[in-house]
């Protein structure tokens, strides 16, 4: 009885966490759009780096909780570490895939072109598809024990070779003439310090949004397998 | 240790028996192999192209596509004939029967590649023979590193009721690291580059190779847990 | 236009992405709500 009460109140009234992260989102916002200088070169359009790199950040994040929790899943075979692993990868699929559509909205205007064979943004779409897959796999695998077994061998195999991916799509692009834009791009160095305050404020709130969807995400697994096993203790007592 | 061995080798000695039986497996790899490359052949206009550069990619799409068609059918085989049932009676250890399929694979995939070559040499105009030993080492390599993530996925994917499609959709994306690598160094080869020349590539092969076979000897408990 | 399009654009798809998202999640929830109940009361009749 109090595990429903708990499921409950997660599910319907928005608790402490809702809050925190309404208000690091309202702060991010504010600080995106009214604060923070304009870049010089880039012009207005730069703005949109400030949740292009959180949602990739998030995404990689949400992977790296899928390799976690799938070792752990095979380590203890508890279903816990199962539904972890499921919502985690489908919000990483979620931010991966937002990612996948700001970068080309925020290339065209710099580059000049949609699409850069890049190795940030090729990497990137390598990793989008072996999740796909791995949600896939779970979709079609109907008993649930084999289920989750397979998957956590598909979280561990995917997240190792996103190291792996990265080194062969960079050298891949290493023989053409690279676009001077992606070099110059670096991270964190030569920012301006106001810059990097707000992609830190941006970064802690899209870090805050996971967990809240993480608990939305994960409340609906439970409910998922409460109505599963309501149903078959109805089967058998019928 | 020589008890290990002996289960591999029985494992191996079935698969190849059983393929000499029916000659099912080969003859559908190359001839898949060879399609894919006369479609490539007919799609890549290689007048305009020149054929070192697209070779490359040719072959090992040919590869890796005839290859998926035989990581399928291994399993299917074994799963048709309730046959993996018995080899998981059979007090052979899991990570024996992964090394038995990944061997047999390995040599099925070999023995289609060494038919493709000349294949691919006498369509595209390009001459091996100079470059044999690397060609061979590289070829090895990639093979090993396909074959070794390919046995593990394709073993998860036997049991799916959709296997034809999902091993694909599976595989591809975790083996781009190969492909890519496999053909940089296939074209860097056919360019006249010593071998030196490409250590890095080498080196990503190689701790592919290492990281997946030794991923799945360390997974294949759960996968072949029935 | 130009430059404040393509952030507008590209606010839009963000925002509108993960609203989306949260409104599935929102559905999804509340469709299995339903059932749960459904079933709660249907065995609870049964018990009787």
């Amino acid at each position: 009885m109090a595990e429903e009460n708990s499921s409950k109140e997660i599910s319907s009234s928005p608790g402490g966490l809702f809050w925190l992260t309404a208000g690091t989102m309202l702060a991010a916002l504010i600080a995106i759009y009214l604060w923070v200088p304009t870049e010089k070169n880039e012009g207005i359009v730069q703005r949109i780096m400030y949740f292009h790199i959180p949602c990739a950040w998030l995404a990689f994040f949400a992977f790296f909780i899928v390799f976690v929790s799938s070792i752990l899943f095979l380590w203890k075979k508890e279903r816990e570490w199962d539904i972890y692993a499921h919502c985690s990868a489908e919000i990483g699929v979620v931010f991966c895939s937002l990612v996948l559509v700001t970068g080309p909205i925020w290339a065209r205007p710099i580059w000049g072109v949609w699409w850069v064979w890049d190795a940030r943004l090729t990497s990137t779409l390598v990793l989008w598809l072996i999740y796909i897959a791995y949600l896939m796999l779970r979709g079609q695998t109907e008993a649930e024990s084999t289920r989750a077994r397979y998957a956590a061998v598909v979280g561990i195999v995917g997240f190792l070779d996103i190291p792996l991916i990265h080194f062969s799509v960079l050298w891949w692009r290493t023989f053409h003439p690279k676009p001077k834009v992606i070099s110059a791009e670096g991270l964190g160095q030569g920012m301006d310090p106001s810059m990097l305050a707000t992609l830190c404020i941006s970064l802690a709130a899209f870090t805050l949004l996971y967990c809240l969807l993480m608990g939305r995400r994960v409340a609906l697994e439970r409910t998922k397998d409460e109505i599963d096993r309501l149903k078959r203790e109805k089967l058998y007592s019928s | 240790m020589r008890e290990y061995l002996n289960q591999i080798i029985a494992i191996v000695r079935k698969d190849f028996l059983t393929e000499m039986k029916t000659r099912e497996l080969f003859s559908s790899m190359f001839v898949f192999a060879v399609l894919v490359i006369i479609i490539f052949i007919f799609t890549v206009d290689l007048s305009i192209t020149r054929s070192n550069e697209v070779g490359p990619g040719v072959m090992w799409v040919a590869i890796f596509f005839s290859g998926a068609i035989g990581l399928n059918r291994s399993f299917m085989l074994e799963k048709e004939n309730g046959c993996m049932q018995g080899l998981l009676l059979t007090p052979a250890d899991r990570t024996a029967i992964y090394f038995g399929k990944l061997i047999s694979n390995l040599g099925f995939l070999t023995l289609m590649e060494a038919f493709i070559l000349p294949v691919f040499m006498v369509f595209f105009n390009i001459d091996l023979l100079p470059h044999f030993f690397p060609l061979l080492l590289v070829i090895f390599l990639g093979t090993l590193g396909f074959c070794a993530i390919g046995t593990l996925l394709a073993s998860l994917a036997a049991n799916l009721k959709t296997r034809d499609i999902m091993l694909p959709i599976l595989l591809y994306p975790l083996m781009v690291p190969i492909a890519i690598a496999s053909v940089r160094m296939t074209g860097k080869i056919l360019a006249g580059e010593p071998l030196s020349e490409m250590l890095n590539w080498m080196g990503l092969v190689l701790c592919f190779d290492i990281i997946f076979t030794g991923t799945a000897v360390m997974t294949i408990d759960h996968i072949l847990e029935e | 236009m130009g430059q404040l399009g393509f952030l507008f654009v590209a606010n839009l798809c963000v925002w509108g992405g993960i609203f989306f998202y949260i409104l599935t999640l929102k559905k999804r929830q509340a469709a299995m709500e339903k059932d749960l109940l459904l079933l709660k009361e249907e065995s609870g009749k049964d018990g009787d």
